[in-house]
């Protein structure tokens, strides 16, 4: 495979990305971990004070529960408008060079998989602090996170030859993203959704690989192996269905540019 | 003796840029033009129906004017551009330089751009340790090449990708209007590296707007008009040829845009 060959280019990129995000300010590596526990935060007074939802719905524990579905949003979103910029912003390189031009969403979800380990760090210390058991199924995270990287490949590898073709689409992408939000159950429990509206959550794909990784966290246990298979083959499907759209796209890309 | 080893091959290669001319920028446009049922484009094609062999060692100038193609020829063999109709075969080791520097980060030193650079190019970083001392030895930057390169003169940052670029003995360099950088030492240091790929059996093909540089670097040259091949054969012959068509009429159909 092409790819295999550029190698020590995607780790390079990956480095870039991360350096830049990391040595360029000081509060760089602080704020990828504080950012999530400031939302935290604020949607724990906004669901405790402002809604005063009732106690039963609440979640035991709201702030990691809502810790942990950001950091999986953060992945998911972050990576894929960073691949739909990544093909846009290497524009000439792409036209003056055979690159092979995966490299580019390839390495800015690797480079989002480095932001959320780094994000995990403020969860567990979290996890320590409000006493909440650590179970085994922790163990079960590196799964649950490779899991999310598949499908959040395939979805960048879908988008991103999109926005080279359309400059519109990192926008609209960025409005689906906000819909997407709030119709996964991110922030509240699935079970305060209306009977009748239910259905949403039920095939809501995302809903699938966030509780893949965040059952794990919140509930300590590992998710059952239906549950677990479910998630993998979408998250195959999108790695499918991103790859070839990708490829299908990718002779074009240089004459849009 | 059997005939050297075949390195490009082009059937009947077109290539038209009419997606990139006829370009809706934005999907709201393009719903637009499409309910309009007003999705028309026009062709503008930069090749028609190239025909070409180049085999092994052998040096390949390209001539022609402003439009006639060849920077677009050039990124088809370099597989940057994939030809609307035709074939188009590349075999060996590439080392494409259609700009020098590409993918220069001005943020980062000489050093890490060495790197960087020849990652882009497909190299390892294993392959780029090994030859780190001779590329900084060749681009002569001294003690620049641990500054950030956006202090670089533009004819350093060409000294340091040309350094790069050939710092491996490819099987095909492909040069476009790149050996006009740098003082004359510099030139003179390109020049004698251009002789020794020669001498390994390096295919070399090169777009020039300078005679010179093709007179004395080319055995074989291609004269390209309005995206057609109008001549192949010994340089001296070619440009010959190429020089007295001054006069005549440019074989290009109305309405043909310029092409670069």
């Amino acid at each position: 495979m092409e790819l295999f060959q550029y190698r020590d280019l995607v780790g390079a990129l990956v480095a870039r990305d991360l350096k830049v995000r990391y040595r360029r300010s000081a509060i760089g590596f602080v704020w990828t971990m504080l950012q999530p526990l400031l939302m935290m935060l604020v949607l724990r007074t906004v669901f405790s004070t402002l809604f005063q939802a009732k106690s039963a719905e609440v979640p035991q524990n709201y702030a990691i529960f809502v810790l942990a579905g950001i950091l999986f949003w953060n992945f998911f979103s972050q990576s894929i408008v960073a691949s739909m910029n990544s093909l846009r912003g290497n524009a000439l390189l792409l036209q003056k060079l055979p690159v092979p031009k995966a490299v580019f969403p390839l390495s800015t979800v690797l480079s989002g998989l480095v932001n959320l380990v780094f994000a995990l760090l403020p969860l567990f210390g979290l996890l320590i602090v409000t006493h909440h058991p650590l179970h085994l199924s922790l163990l079960f995270l590196p799964v649950a996170i490779f899991i999310a990287a598949l499908f959040t490949l395939g979805a960048g590898l879908l988008l991103s030859p999109l926005a080279v073709f359309f400059s519109d689409v990192v926008e609209l992408i960025g409005v689906l993203l906000t819909l997407l939000f709030y119709l996964t159950p991110v922030i509240y429990p699935k079970d305060i959704v209306p009977e009748n509206l239910r259905w949403i959550v039920r095939f809501n794909p995302i809903r699938s690989i966030l509780e893949v990784f965040r059952d794990p966290i919140y509930q300590g246990e590992i998710p059952p192996l239906s549950h677990l298979t479910v998630s993998i083959v979408i998250a195959l499907l999108a790695l499918a269905v991103g790859s070839w759209v990708f490829h299908k796209s990718s002779d074009r890309i240089p004459f849009y540019i | 003796m059997s005939e050297p080893e075949l390195r490009v091959r082009l059937e009947e290669v077109s290539l038209s840029y009419r997606l990139a001319k006829q370009r809706i920028p934005s999907l709201k446009e393009y719903a637009i033009h499409w309910m309009r049922g007003a999705l028309s484009y026009e062709e503008l094609w930069a090749l028609r129906e190239v025909s070409l062999t180049i085999r092994q060692g052998e040096r390949v100038g390209i001539v022609g004017r402003n439009g006639a193609g060849k920077s677009t020829l050039l990124k088809v063999i370099s597989r940057v551009l994939k030809p609307s109709r035709g074939k188009a075969e590349t075999c060996g080791r590439l080392a494409p330089i259609l700009e020098l520097g590409t993918g220069f980060d001005f943020e980062l030193t000489g050093l890490e751009n060495i790197y960087l650079n020849a990652l882009l190019l497909g190299r390892t970083r294993r392959e780029i340790d090994e030859r780190i001392e001779g590329i900084v030895e060749f681009s002569g930057l001294g003690d620049f090449i641990r500054t950030p390169i956006r202090n670089y003169s533009s004819g350093m940052q060409a000294r340091l990708g040309f350094s790069v670029a050939t710092a491996w003995t490819p099987d095909i360099l492909i040069l476009d209007e790149v050996l006009a950088v740098g003082d004359s030492a510099f030139i003179a240091k390109c020049h004698r590296r251009l002789r020794e790929f020669h001498a390994a059996g390096t295919t070399v093909l090169m777009v020039s707007h300078v005679v010179k540089a093709i007179e004395d670097n080319c055995d074989r040259c291609i004269w390209l008009d309005a995206g057609r091949l109008r001549a192949d054969g010994p340089t001296r012959e070619v440009l010959d040829r190429y020089a007295h068509a001054g006069t005549e009429p440019a074989q290009r159909p109305a309405g043909q845009l310029h092409l670069g």
